[in-house]
């Protein structure tokens, strides 16, 4: 799959810094429910543990530490104020925040929905800690929704102005979806990615984060 | 049936915002006192389950022997888990059945709804030992430990009062340092909220309940001192969530949970804000029922039947919610949403008297199994009951 197509490309400043000093970054994923990988045939297979997974086998000697604290059903804002909390007491170095589905059942408007999470990327930037955004689900029905499509918008727009990693996984699960022949990616409901999906998305952020350590190790400095 | 008064109002307008707070996004939700307060109706509920609890615990007339009041209270967490286990039963149904009728599996996410449909072996064990639990329907596991630990405050209580109170401080200081919360089970994670440091309101509320003791009589001879001192907690408070402001978690000094304003934790300025809100308003009852009968007279009718009401609510928000999810969520819907709540709420509190009021009309059923003087009190006795 191109890689482009779903994950906007950005830098993870503050992972790789710290990968040049310790050899352990600790990741917590916060969000709804694919976080603790509804649809996945166990729960180690949730995106989280198999980032672990491709991390520690790419970078030899790198030890990744894996918090969850995934709740399904939960609007952004709660998140929002959850995920404060959770930083404060664990002290990541990445932040996975999987969001948007729920806000855009709730009918949460678009501005509310931006201004919760612009200010929280803003205020985890503050402190040194990236975040990657996990984009909403595809499903067919939704495909023409207005709102689901507007909450997707606006985490595309988010994630350009903040510069941060986008999973767009609705892109990614519409084109799973539209190959014939395909390996079945989607579990039963159509909506949760099954553990090859997952995978898929692990190996989009290990992706990045492995791009931008060799980017930084191997270009000399601009100044 | 009891008439209007300020604990049975202030219950009714807990249960009223309670419903309203858990639709998130309702136009309505910004009327709500929580706009204007850092804490917001979860711990005036808590407080006033506590306060209820001195009636059950006192016995007006008729001591209860530590066995007897053991039994009683014990009774009363089972009956709040049976409601609990009922409504998030409900909850699964109208979120499978909305799923179905509106072609939208994206609901099987919501309220943490995902692992029942997904993980079932393990979730069905889960709903049943209350480590899993729906969002927004962590409120009744909260109280089932809390009414389960409640034989040891009541005991502790006829002790020393200030025995109870110190205990329960340690308990909330010790969870509050480390952090310390029940387990969610299967889905990785913690309590909503910790009974470990939410039993402390609890405690307050059972204590300041008692005229003539500790806490209670201290709170009865000074209130007009501690009116004033609560003026500034509440006016900060007020003016922490009208500007939304909280603590950065991350600048706040070590042991952290005792600066933030965290809900899950019931942090110190959340608590010292509740009890503070409470001390300026007891006594304001009478100037709110004087001019607005018929509102005294519908909150204090939802406060009697705290826990029906309660349950009703619940699956109202969440039915509110599935309105608001397949109509678009404008004033229009909002209106009916809130117009349906708070008519069905007031018909739960009135079937429910209604039906005791029939009861009472046929007089208590002696049963043939046991002696008479552990049947059933007399509906009458029992309605007196808060619950």
């Amino acid at each position: 799959m191109p890689s482009s197509s779903i994950a906007a490309p950005a830098p993870l400043p503050n992972v790789t810094a710290t990968l040049e000093t310790r050899k352990t970054i600790r990741v917590l994923a916060i969000g709804s429910s694919s976080t603790y990988g509804v649809g996945a045939s166990s729960g180690s297979k949730n995106y989280p543990a198999q980032l672990t997974d491709i991390l520690e086998k790419a970078l030899r000697g790198i030890n990744v530490e894996i918090i969850n604290r995934g709740v399904s059903g939960e609007v952004a804002k709660t998140t929002a104020e959850r995920l404060r909390v959770e930083v404060a007491l664990t002290h990541p170095d990445l932040v996975l925040w999987q969001l948007g589905t729920n806000d855009a059942l709730a009918r949460v408007p678009v501005e509310e929905f931006e201004n919760t999470v612009t200010s929280t990327i803003e205020w985890l930037k503050e402190n040194k800690i990236d975040v990657v955004l996990v984009g909403l689900q595809y499903t067919s029905r939704f495909a023409r929704d207005d709102n689901y499509a507007a909450i997707r918008d606006a985490l595309r727009k988010i994630a350009a102005q903040q510069n941060i990693l986008y999973v767009r996984r609705f892109e990614a699960m519409r084109y799973i979806s539209a190959l014939r022949n395909a390996p079945p990616m989607v579990s039963g409901d159509d909506l949760h990615l099954n553990d090859l999906g997952y995978h898929c998305m692990a190996e989009h952020i290990a992706h990045a984060v492995i791009a931008n350590l060799f980017v930084r190790r191997f270009r000399p400095p601009t100044n | 049936m009891r008439a209007p008064n300020e604990i049975d109002f202030w219950r009714g307008f807990a249960l009223a915002t309670i419903f309203i707070n858990h639709v998130p996004g309702i136009f309505y939700e910004r009327f709500t006192h929580r706009n204007v307060s850092l804490s917001d109706s979860a711990e005036m509920f808590v407080f006033l389950a506590g306060w209820s609890l001195r009636f059950v615990v006192t016995n007006p007339g008729q001591p209860l022997s530590a066995f007897r009041l053991v039994l009683r209270l014990v009774g009363r967490a089972v009956v709040i888990y049976a409601a609990q286990i009922l409504i998030t039963v409900i909850a699964i149904a109208i979120i499978a059945a909305a799923s179905i009728y509106f072609d939208a599996p994206p609901l099987l996410e919501w309220h943490n709804a995902a692992a029942v449909f997904e993980e079932p072996v393990a979730t069905h064990v889960g709903l049943v030992l209350l480590s899993h639990q729906l969002g927004y329907f962590n409120i009744l596991p909260l109280y089932v430990v809390l009414m389960t630990g409640a034989p040891i405050v009541a005991l502790l209580d006829r002790a020393s009062p200030w025995l109870a109170l110190a205990v329960s401080v340690a308990v909330y200081g010790f969870a509050l340092f480390g952090g310390v919360n029940l387990p969610t089970w299967p889905v990785e994670g913690r309590w909503f909220l910790d009974p470990l440091t939410w039993q402390l309101i609890f405690v307050l509320g059972f204590l300041i309940a008692a005229p003539g003791a500790g806490l209670g009589l201290f709170a009865r001879r000074y209130h007009h001192a501690l009116r004033l001192v609560a003026i500034p907690f509440v006016v900060a408070g007020g003016l922490a969530a009208w500007f939304q402001y909280s603590p950065d978690p991350l600048r706040v000094p070590d042991p952290k949970l005792f600066f933030m304003f965290d809900k899950t934790f019931l942090s110190p300025a959340r608590l010292i804000h509740a009890v503070a809100l409470v001390a300026l308003f007891a006594g304001s009852y009478r100037y709110i029922a004087w001019p607005l009968p018929p509102l005294a007279a519908y909150l204090s009718m939802l406060g009697r039947n705290s826990l029906n009401v309660f349950c009703v609510g619940s699956v109202l928000s969440l039915a509110g919610q599935i309105a608001r999810f397949e109509y678009g969520g404008g004033i229009g819907t909002d209106t009916v949403v809130i117009i349906i709540g708070i008519v069905a709420l007031g018909v739960t509190g009135w079937v429910s008297e209604w039906r005791d009021r029939l009861r009472a009309r046929q007089g208590p059923q002696p049963s043939p199994s046991s002696p008479p003087q552990l049947s059933s009190p007399p509906v009458s006795s029992r309605r007196a009951q808060p619950t």
